[in-house]
């Protein structure tokens, strides 16, 4: 999803101020790409909808830091990433995922009957670290030194990442033979 | 015969791809074909439609920003409380011009006091201001902050601030004070409230 948002600078001075118009006009601004990023990498919206308020809490007590150098989106994103990668590790949603992703995959190789999938359905049932390196390097941009940093991981651990995931989504959308 | 890997596919995508796989995808087509399908699903992933939140999230977020607010404002309140105590204590010792400091001190805490009601009477976080308003005020609010600090400090037995150091910090709060005011009183009759 592109954003091309712009703030005014003089909402951002308001906000700064501890405005409370100007920080509910600043959420408004930027809930749906935050909401949208964070049910994309964590897939569940009752979680979606907790790193939106956990992300905006953070924008509130740290604006005063924003110096306006680069997007006030790459900064709020950053956050957003940063509250959504905390969540999977908290709830250790990635090893949970990878079993069940083999399992589902698995279970698809074998049942004969092909339920319709899409690229979508897809995504979704990779793990939450997969989810997460894919939609941050292929949608946000994000590079992988970026990834690296923001998991805490290495650049390698990002690309292979990447690679793996897309060679999952290949087997998914290929056994089921609706990839277009 | 060696296919391009998703490592590799992922590499030429990028343009970083090695010798070989860039001359294994002029001559092969399935794997260039796999290439194709890469591009492909990423487009298809950038294209999928924003989900919004069924639920909104402002109050509850709202709220936790009043929440905060208030337990900020009562921990300067009471190291507020606290440096004025310190500060009676010193200037109340007899020492050399401690009479006079005394008067002086006395006077400008009033005046902060009076200062700090008219403001709370202006009532500043339930209004719009403009943005260069909203920022002269953060600022000021910023610098009265960090004096707070240093009469908080003040209590500290280690280092007793002298007397006319004292007097002088409260000199500077309700000269910040006053600034404070004025962007709100002025902001409020600008706007008619």
């Amino acid at each position: 999803m592109t954003i091309s948002l712009a703030v005014p600078d003089i909402l951002v001075a308001r906000a700064k101020s501890g405005d409370l118009e100007a920080l509910e006009a600043l959420y408004r601004a930027f809930e749906t790409p935050v909401y949208n990023l964070a049910l994309r990498v964590l897939r569940r919206p009752e979680d979606a909808e907790d790193v939106l308020q956990e992300t905006f809490l953070e924008v509130v007590r740290s604006i005063k830091q924003y110096r306006g150098e680069g997007h006030l989106w790459g900064w709020i994103r950053r956050i957003a990433v940063s509250k959504a990668l905390m969540r999977i590790r908290r709830d250790q949603v990635r090893d949970a995922d990878e079993l069940r992703e083999e399992s589902l995959a698995g279970r698809m190789g074998t049942s004969g009957v092909p339920a319709r999938i899409d690229l979508e359905r897809a995504f979704e049932r990779l793990s939450g670290t997969s989810r997460a390196v894919v939609w941050l390097h292929d949608v946000e941009g994000y590079t992988h030194e970026e990834i690296a940093e923001q998991m805490g991981k290495t650049v390698s651990f990002s690309k292979s990442q990447l690679a793996r995931a897309h060679a999952r989504l290949r087997k998914l959308l290929d056994v089921e033979g609706v990839e277009r | 015969m060696m296919h391009c890997t998703m490592d590799d596919l992922l590499a030429l995508r990028a343009g970083e791809g090695s010798v070989w796989a860039r001359q294994h995808l002029d001559g092969c087509e399935t794997c260039g074909v796999e290439l194709e399908r890469l591009y492909q699903r990423v487009a298809q992933l950038k294209a999928l439609p924003a989900r919004r939140p069924a639920r909104d999230r402002w109050p509850a977020v709202r709220d936790a920003i009043r929440a905060e607010r208030a337990r900020r404002r009562g921990r300067w309140g009471a190291l507020s409380i606290a440096a004025a105590a310190v500060a009676a204590i010193i200037v109340f010792r007899p020492f050399g011009t401690g009479q006079a400091n005394a008067a002086d001190l006395a006077s400008i805490k009033r005046e902060s006091a009076t200062l700090e009601r008219e403001l709370r009477a202006v009532d500043p976080t339930a209004r719009v201001m403009s943005g260069r308003s909203a920022a002269l005020a953060a600022a000021l609010e910023d610098r009265i902050a960090l004096i707070d600090g240093e009469l908080a400090r003040a209590g500290l037995p280690d280092a007793p601030p002298r007397p006319d150091e004292l007097v002088k910090l409260w000199q500077q709060r309700v000269d910040l004070m006053q600034q404070l005011v004025g962007v709100h009183v002025t902001r409020a009759a600008y706007v008619g409230l």
